[in-house]
């Protein structure tokens, strides 16, 4: 919300220094965001009065206008077709004057002539909205030629932009955010004057008798008779009385509805409205003063002389201000006539009772209703107007005579008029105002420092709570009586931040509390997620962190399952289900870093992935589970190494890498019928990965169906681990166990077997290792080969075999006996030929 | 006249001196001109190896003259040991001209580039969170966790976000229907309560962990829980999924002057001891007091005297929006059957990617979830 600094100063009634009000506004909780002057940069702009005009000699839409500003006349041309007679005051941009916008004003040749300087409208000014033609003072402005524009307008003030939270609806009008600086400044707060009113009405027959009255208490410059009006009484029917519990209206009579005065549009502009009719405007005045939103009805076109509050039927249809047709529901509140809704409750008025230029008679609603039934429409039809923000914020229900007595006596002055002398105040659920306890010892206990019960006492007054002090030491205690302005404070907490905030956070003391260690600590499960993490960086991969939402189509791309958690209210459709995989966020990083030319892609995510569902506290939520998914993609990282290009062997490396850092396991990658479910990998090329014998992840190139759905170039390697099933695998084995360290040396014989294409080199390894019995440490794969002297259809695997007695130093004898059994078994198991 | 071939004793005597004078002779100019230690080997070994000429005469001293082989064979190990004496001097030098040779070669070129090790790293989001967690670790907070799709009644209800209020704009929500069972199900769902209301979320705050650990666990209870949150907005500074650190504290006797604690010292840790820090009333449903705490920008750093007037990040103000936070409200402890009279607590909750984005001086938060390795290189 916008707020004026010249408007708060007339409230408060002393004169404040706006960067003062900004800190102890928001220092208050009351966030002042940003502070505008407003009239500065005007300063070559002047009063100047019209002394004679003259056709211009070749161009029929100009004129020429010679004017005074206070030291000398000029002559200026100008397009306006309002251009007073000789005597009239326009404003005058002077040579050298810089306009809103950056214009700067020069002499200038129009159709042949001079023109030294510019009359200006409003809009060119930055000072109203007005773009009708040139300004033309009226008498309401006292100010001789010669006068600075913003002097002579009064424009000069600062325009506050606050950020609001919605618990402080008092705030949303000058009045209460006035208040709330006398409370923080130490003034007395007191409500603005009523304006005269130019005549009143004696009610007479206006207003049934029979309904509650209430005299606006306006003070009268002249008084007429009622009768002569030839009004039907105002009768008014609350249906609802929950979601309305107070309905209040006034009636001005005789109105003429013209453009208001210049200052009040300028301050309506100022904060961001748009002037409309004196009638109109002094409605929007009232709301930006008090913060209460009041709606004004023409009277002729309200059929029965009759206001019903009722909710709508369902279907029922009304077309509002805007020129919007709205159907309703049944849960809509309605402000009817006789026979038609004539305004949307608390949110917008009806285009068939819209005040006109024709408007004779003003019928004036000040209401409070129910904030959850207002913000339920408003929401529903997307209608956020500054009446539904205030009222589903809560208005103050006890302001309700005071506003409309203002109100009517506005419209009155502004408008000419009377206003008839009562008013209709239906009140049928009055809330009696809250009582709240604040115990001196408990505002100790949460603040962590003192304050002493006057001072707290105090505070509460300046708010407009009503304190007394009952008992006394321990037991002390202040009794609050909430005023009906402050909807937010219910309870002792809201007392206590109430306190605390009127003295300034920044007043109480910092302290750092002994914090007692709890017995579990943190899970296991998230300091493994955090190890793997790390665990993933070590082997030289980028952390990725992708959206947790996506497409169906993104995950159909991938080959993933189809989603299960669907967004009822997506911001796109890119972004409207939980993923079920990782795979499609890494695949679209990917597609994007070749599109940047990247050579090289090593990203993994370790995240959650929603499939499935469980139930908790009678509700169905997806499974959360946590992934590791791997994506490698292009040029080895190795010193000129141009060409080579990451394999599955590399991704099996880093897999590898990872899970011995994490759980000091080896893994196995492996070929299984399930595989077949997993589809985004190449059927040929594709592994489970397994550790201690138990499945967590699959390893292997992208199905080529999947590239292409991604438009990625290459082979691009995927691994995917499921983090539960590794982390059961790893409490299976526990932390790792030591070894001893061997005493006695090892002995290294190698040998090469040429075996089928076919064959795997891990099971020829395995069944290596099986014959050497227990004197092998190990057998390692160092080298393939096919070529010469390898027949077609074969390869040659040769492998360093380490013999080693953990009780003695082995023989040569020894170890070749052993080794001569390991090449009988190769030979016999592969038929393979055997190479020293 | 050949040696082998002399049998008179006194002739072999004769030969046996000659070559002793030939050899004192012949070494140090073979010795010198030996380009290696190899080749000096060698020429050691053709006079004194095992096949060497002096070797081969002193084989041969039982056949000299009784009368002159005491000198003779004196002569002789005396030249054996100046042999030797001169390998072990020759191999010194070589070895010192050697080592001299390769420390003045040519320079490496060292402006070649090293050989790749690929260097993985944290997303700069988990470099930044970790960081923050082990701040609130070290001062005895344990780390928590919850789901990222929430119910609404641990989103909002008990956390005493009152229904059809305002307060629930400030988190515009993503509502979600969970399809039963079967994953291929697809998107017939539950998620609406009996009443119609959308009663399962994508959560838009991780405050839903308080009311999860507070319902798990008794006090005391001081834990913080980091994680992925959602909110309906995206523009420059707004991401649908940002990252939200939340942590609160209940026992008997917690005050606002520890929640100021507590924080300050936070902030501090993170961004340096001189920082700045100030607290100012807010409201968020589930505290109260409730409140926001700036900081000094740590992007133009005006209060070390630099001028940030043009400051972007600031816009000149010099503070920075960093924490909401407050006491935790009587209407939460009430929702997870704790007693209000008894215990009070705070809580507060941070952006993980505003301090991230002020950390590393990141400008558009769209960088932080587009993933392009050209970015996450550069933390």
């Amino acid at each position: 919300m916008r707020a004026s600094h010249r408007w708060l100063e007339e409230l408060v009634g002393a004169e404040l220094d706006p960067g003062e009000v900004a800190v102890r506004l928001t220092g208050a909780g009351i966030e002042v965001e940003d502070q505008q002057s407003v009239g500065e940069g005007l300063e070559g702009v002047v009063v100047a009065e019209v002394r004679g005009r003259r056709p211009h000699p070749a161009r029929e839409k100009l004129q020429l206008v010679t004017v005074f500003d206070g030291a000398g006349e000029s002559e200026v041309v100008c397009g306006a077709s309002n251009v007073p007679e000789a005597g009239g005051r326009v404003l005058l941009a002077q040579l050298g004057a810089k306009l809103p916008g950056g214009f700067e004003i020069a002499e200038r040749k129009l159709g042949g002539v001079v023109s030294r300087g510019m009359i200006c409208s409003e809009v060119e000014l930055g000072i109203g909205a007005d773009e009708g033609g040139i300004v033309v003072l009226g008498d309401d402005v006292q100010a001789a030629p010669g006068t600075k524009v913003a002097e002579a307008l009064g424009l000069y003030d600062v325009i506050y932009e606050l950020g609001l939270t919605p618990n402080r609806p008092d705030c949303l009008g000058h009045v209460g955010l006035a208040r709330e600086l006398c409370a923080l400044l130490g003034h007395d707060f007191r409500w603005p004057a009523l304006q005269p009113v130019p005549a009143l009405l004696a009610p007479g027959e206006l207003l049934p008798q029979e309904q509650a009255l209430f005299s606006l208490g306006l003070e009268a410059q002249a008084s007429v008779q009622g009768g002569a009006h030839g009004f039907a009484p105002v009768r008014v029917e609350i249906d609802e009385p929950e979601r309305c519990p107070r309905y209040g209206a006034a009636l001005v009579a005789d109105v003429t509805v013209a453009p208001s005065p210049f200052w009040i549009r300028q301050r309506l502009f100022a904060l961001g409205m748009r002037p409309i009719n004196n009638v109109v405007d002094a409605t929007n005045l009232i709301l930006l003063g008090f913060g209460h939103p009041i709606h004004a009805f023409d009277y002729d076109r309200v059929q029965g002389s009759q206001i019903r509050v009722r909710l709508a039927a369902e279907g029922e249809c009304m077309t509002t201000l805007d020129g919007e047709e709205r159907r309703l529901r049944g849960d809509d509140l309605l402000i009817c006539d006789g026979e038609r809704p004539v305004a949307l409750a608390g949110v917008m008025g009806g285009e068939n009772s819209e005040i006109g230029d024709e408007t004779r008679r003003v019928l004036i609603e000040c209401a409070y209703f129910d904030p959850r039934s207002i913000r339920r429409t408003a929401k529903r039809l997307g209608m956020h107007s500054e009446s539904s923000h205030r009222f589903e914020r809560g208005v103050d229900p006890g302001a309700v005579p005071r506003v409309l007595s203002a109100s009517a006596a506005l419209i009155a002055s502004l408008a000419g008029g009377s206003v008839v002398e009562q008013g209709l105040d239906m009140h049928p659920r009055p809330q009696s105002p809250r009582r709240v306890q604040l115990r001196s010892e408990r505002l100790e206990r949460l603040l962590g420092t003192k304050i002493d019960t006057p001072e707290a006492k105090r505070r509460l007054e300046a708010l407009g709570c009503s304190v007394s002090v009952e008992g006394e030491g321990p037991a002390q205690q202040l009794a609050v009586e909430v005023p009906s302005h402050r909807p937010d404070l219910g309870l002792e907490v809201d007392l206590i931040e109430e306190v605390a905030r009127l003295g300034g956070y920044d007043a109480i003391p910092t302290e750092l509390p002994s914090i007692r260690p709890s017995e579990a600590g943190t899970s296991e499960s998230i300091r493994f997620v955090e190890r793997l993490r790390d665990a993933a960086a070590a082997a030289g991969l980028s952390e990725a962190i992708n959206y947790s939402f996506l497409s169906d189509r993104e995950l159909s791309d991938a080959a993933a399952p189809a989603a299960s958690v669907r967004l009822r209210n997506p911001l796109s459709e890119e972004r409207s289900v939980m993923r079920t995989s990782l795979l499609p966020g890494l695949l679209s990083n990917l597609g994007r870093a070749q599109r940047q030319q990247v050579q090289r892609f090593a990203q993994f995510e370790l995240g959650r992935v929603f499939v499935g569902s469980v139930e908790e506290a009678g509700q169905r939520l997806p499974a959360e589970r946590h992934e590791l998914g791997v994506l490698l993609w292009g040029a080895r990282d190795a010193w000129f190494a141009e060409g080579e290009v990451a394999d599955f062997y590399d991704a099996k490396a880093v897999i590898e890498a990872i899970v011995r850092r994490v759980a000091g396991l080896p893994i196995d990658t492996v070929l299984d019928s399930e595989l077949e479910a997993e589809r985004a990998l190449h059927p040929r090329r594709r592994a489970r990965i397994q550790v201690g014998g138990a499945a967590v992840g699959v390893l292997g190139e992208l199905h080529p169906g999947v590239v292409e759905a991604f438009e990625l170039g290459g082979r691009p390697i995927y691994a995917r681990i499921e983090v539960p099933a590794l982390a059961a695998q790893l409490s299976a084995s526990g932390p790792a166990r030591a070894r001893e360290l061997p005493r006695f040396p090892a002995a290294t014989r190698d040998l090469a077997v040429v075996v089928d294409e076919a064959a795997a080199a891990g099971e020829v390894g395995a069944a290596l290792r099986e014959a050497a019995g227990e004197l092998a440490e190990s057998v390692v794969l160092f080298d393939m080969y096919r070529g010469d002297q390898v027949p077609d259809g074969k390869k040659s695997l040769a492998f360093h075999v380490t013999y080693r007695d953990a009780a003695a130093t082995l023989t040569d004898k020894k170890v070749d006996k052993v080794h001569a059994k390991v090449m009988q078994a190769a030979e016999k198991r592969f038929g393979a030929s055997v190479r020293r | 006249m050949d040696a082998k071939d002399a049998e008179d004793p006194d002739a072999l005597a004769e030969f046996f001196e000659r070559a002793l004078d030939r050899i004192a002779g012949g070494y140090p100019r073979a010795f010198a001109e030996a380009a290696d230690e190899h080749a000096l080997r060698a020429e050691n070994a053709r006079f004194a190896g095992p096949s060497g000429e002096l070797t081969r005469w002193m084989k041969r001293m039982p056949e000299l003259p009784a009368e002159r082989r005491r000198e003779l064979g004196k002569r002789a190990n005396e030249l054996k040991q100046r042999l030797q004496q001169a390998l072990s001097e020759r191999i010194e030098g070589l070895q010192r001209a050697a080592r001299e040779a390769e420390l003045s070669g040519p320079h490496l070129d060292v402006s070649l580039p090293g050989r790749g090790q690929p260097i993985g790293r944290l997303h700069p989001l988990s470099q930044t969170r970790n960081e923050l967690l082990r701040v609130f670790s070290a001062m005895g907070f344990d780390v928590a966790d919850g789901p990222e799709v929430e119910l609404h009644e641990y989103n909002f209800d008990r956390l005493g976000f009152p229904p059809d209020h305002p307060a629930t704009d400030m988190q515009d929500t993503f509502f979600v229907d969970v399809a039963a069972g079967d994953a291929n199900a697809g998107g017939a769902g539950v998620g609406a309560g009996d009443d119609g209301r959308a009663s399962v979320l994508l959560r838009t705050h991780t405050s839903t962990v308080q009311i999860r650990e507070m319902l798990r666990r008794k006090p005391p209870l001081a834990v913080v829980s980091a994680g992925a949150t959602f909110r309906r907005d995206d523009d420059a500074t707004h991401s649908p999924m940002f990252m939200q650190l939340e942590g609160f504290m209940v026992d008997e006797g917690v005050s606002f002057s520890q929640l100021k604690g507590v924080l300050t010292a936070f902030l501090r840790r993170i961004f340096g001891s001189d920082l700045p820090v100030r607290f100012r009333p807010s409201y968020f449903p589930f505290v109260e007091p409730g409140g926001e705490v700036d900081m000094g920008c740590t992007i133009c750093r005006s209060y070390q005297g630099h001028d940030g007037s043009s400051c972007r990040v600031c816009k000149g103000s010099g503070w920075i929006e960093i924490l909401g936070c407050g006491m935790v409200h009587p209407v939460v402890f009430e929702a997870v059957g704790y007693d209000p009279e008894r215990y009070t607590g705070f809580a507060f909750g941070v952006g993980v990617d505003r301090i991230t984005m002020l950390r590393h001086g990141i400008s558009h938060v769209g960088l932080l979830y587009g993933n392009d390795p050209r970015f996450l290189e550069q933390f």
